[in-house]
Formats: structure tokens, C-alpha cells, sequence
């Protein structure tokens, strides 16, 4: 057990300052580098989280998934962004526009399948 | 930044959509999250602590014996390519630090009230109602709740007409699907009537 941000040098913001949105989609980007072993590149907590984006996954996903603070997952994340292992495929789902109908209706088609 | 449509692994993109759970302390954000969820939501709940004393208002809540102090999340698949997500946000005023981040870009929220201590609700009307995102009040029916009329709540929370009130019971899963479902559709509604489409018309 180590305090949150330990695992992250002590930082609190991420490498480029940008604040990933809690559902913003992230990928790792094969051959982006993740596989390099150097642990001075990545930290056991930087594998765990190329790990989950092996497949397209959310910032909630993420920390959900790796136990850790959200907080603490941007900035991780953040360092694997800058250091071209992961790529963020949406950061919001739609800028503040509001979806069209169509994709409502695909929301409430799966809605009502539930 | 990039905003690429497809993955290089050729899958197609995900796109995941955020629906805010407002409402007091206690109103039952985590037991509807809890209800719908695909995967059991975080849980967060922690024992009340003497630091919560004369933060948390245990008045009228004589069940209640814990507090949120973390996030709530649940997570509805769609399709391949559309998540929905729920979280519920945090009432206490400590907590609203949290609330800008979540809404931003929110598909819309569903404040829950409890009709015992409905003034509680009252900063998340007035949230939604001044960032403009879509929201529904639910009254949560709890067992030993009084019942009121819709209209007087309506009344009693001076809210829109535009905004939809409806019933629900936060720990079943139909009544959440349904809650959730009106949101949607208002929405919907909303779009249609500004742009004047149809509602739900799909190609």
C-alpha cells in the first residue's frame, strides 16, 4: 500500500496538461513502445494500464479496473500518450453538441433490450 | 488530437456517453447505479467517521449509517461501438468540486429526490438547470416515505414543465430501465422540436 500519487512521482497533472475526460477512449498503439521493459520507462502501473487498453477503453474503465484513483490514472495515462504507447480516440463522446437522434434512438433501442 | 473513427487493430471506435445520478445524501444514487449496472459498481461507501459529524444530515434517515465518498460508476453496453455510463455524483457540498468535470459533455442526469427531505434535491435542480444539461427529477418511492401527488412536488420544486417527474423505485431494475428511458426520450423530444426532425426517426 503506498499513498495514491507515490505512484505517480507526486504529480498530480498530467505530462501535456490535458485532463482526459472520465469517459475518453484510449488505445494502446501497437508498436507505440508499450512493449519496451525498461522499468525506468514503465512503471509496473504504466504496464497494468497498457494492459487494459490493449483493447478501446474508457478513463473509468481504467481506473475500475486497476484499482487506482482516477486522478492518478490521467496521469499515467498521460505519460503513455506523450511517450506514443497509447492514443486517445475520443476524448468526449461529442464536444458539449448534443448526440443526433439517431444515435438516441440506437440508446434507446438498447435501453428498452434490457 | 487526433479524432480517429477506426482503430488500427481495425475494430471501430467506442463512444461512450456519461449519465449523471444527482441528488441528496441518501436518495438512493448508489442503489440505482447498483440496479441497472452490468458490473457491480465501485463500492465507495464508507463508515460515517466523526469527520463527517455536522457534514452529513442524518435527520430522517434512520436507516442510513453510511456516506459516498468516492464515485459510483455503472456501465450499460449498447452495442460494440456505444457505452453508456452512469455515475452517480456526489451531493455533499465538499464533493461539488467533481460535478463541472462529470457534466461536461454529459448526455444528461437524472436527479433522484426524497420526497422526506426534498429541499436536498434542490442544488441539483438548480445545477442542471443553469448548465443546461438534460435532466429528469425521480422521486424515489422509499417504503416509509409519504406519498405525494406529482403535481405538488412539481410545485414544491418550482420545477419547468419541460422537465419530466416521474416515480421510481431506485432497487428495481425495470423502474430504473424505465427512469432511464424517459430521460432519453425527453431528449429526444427536445431535439425534434428544435430542429424539427422526427423523434426516434431512424433511416
Amino acid at each position: 500500500m503506498v499513498r495514491p500519487y507515490a505512484v505517480t512521482g507526486g504529480r498530480t497533472e498530467s505530462a501535456d496538461g490535458e485532463v482526459l475526460d472520465v469517459v475518453a477512449v484510449v488505445a494502446a498503439v501497437p508498436g507505440g513502445g508499450g512493449e519496451d521493459d525498461d522499468p525506468l520507462r514503465h512503471t509496473p502501473e504504466h504496464r497494468r494500464i497498457l494492459a487494459l487498453c490493449e483493447r478501446q477503453a474508457t478513463v473509468a474503465d481504467i481506473a475500475a479496473g486497476t484499482a487506482l484513483p482516477l486522478g492518478v490514472v490521467r496521469v499515467l495515462l498521460g505519460d503513455l500518450v506523450m511517450s506514443g504507447s497509447v492514443r486517445v480516440v475520443r476524448q468526449r463522446p461529442s464536444a458539449g453538441q448534443r448526440p443526433d437522434n439517431n444515435v438516441l434512438q440506437e440508446i434507446l433501442n438498447g435501453l428498452r433490450a434490457l | 488530437m487526433a479524432s480517429a473513427h477506426s482503430d488500427p487493430g481495425g475494430g471501430p471506435s467506442l463512444t461512450a456517453h456519461k449519465i449523471l445520478i444527482a441528488g441528496g445524501f441518501g436518495a438512493g444514487k448508489t442503489t440505482l447505479v447498483s440496479a441497472i449496472s452490468e458490473v457491480r459498481p465501485l463500492l465507495t461507501e464508507e463508515p460515517l467517521s466523526t469527520a463527517s459529524v455536522g457534514r452529513d444530515n442524518l435527520v430522517g434517515l434512520p436507516n442510513k449509517t453510511t456516506t459516498t465518498v468516492a464515485l459510483d460508476f455503472g456501465r450499460i453496453t449498447i452495442s460494440d461501438q456505444l457505452v453508456l455510463y452512469l455515475f452517480g455524483v456526489p451531493g455533499q457540498e465538499r464533493f461539488w468540486f467533481m460535478w463541472d468535470e462529470l457534466a461536461y459533455g454529459a448526455l444528461g442526469a437524472v436527479v433522484l429526490a426524497d420526497v422526506r427531505r426534498l429541499h436536498d434535491c434542490f442544488p441539483s435542480v438548480s445545477y442542471f438547470e443553469t448548465r443546461e444539461v438534460p435532466f429528469l427529477v425521480a422521486v424515489n418511492c422509499f417504503d416509509d416515505a409519504p406519498r405525494y401527488d406529482l403535481t405538488e412536488i412539481r410545485l414544491a420544486l418550482d420545477l419547468d414543465d419541460d422537465v419530466p417527474l416521474m416515480l421510481c423505485d431506485a432497487r428495481d431494475h425495470d423502474s430504473v430501465k424505465e427512469t432511464l428511458i424517459r430521460l432519453v426520450e425527453s431528449m429526444a423530444g427536445t431535439l425534434a422540436l428544435t430542429s424539427g426532425g422526427h423523434p426516434g426517426g431512424r433511416s
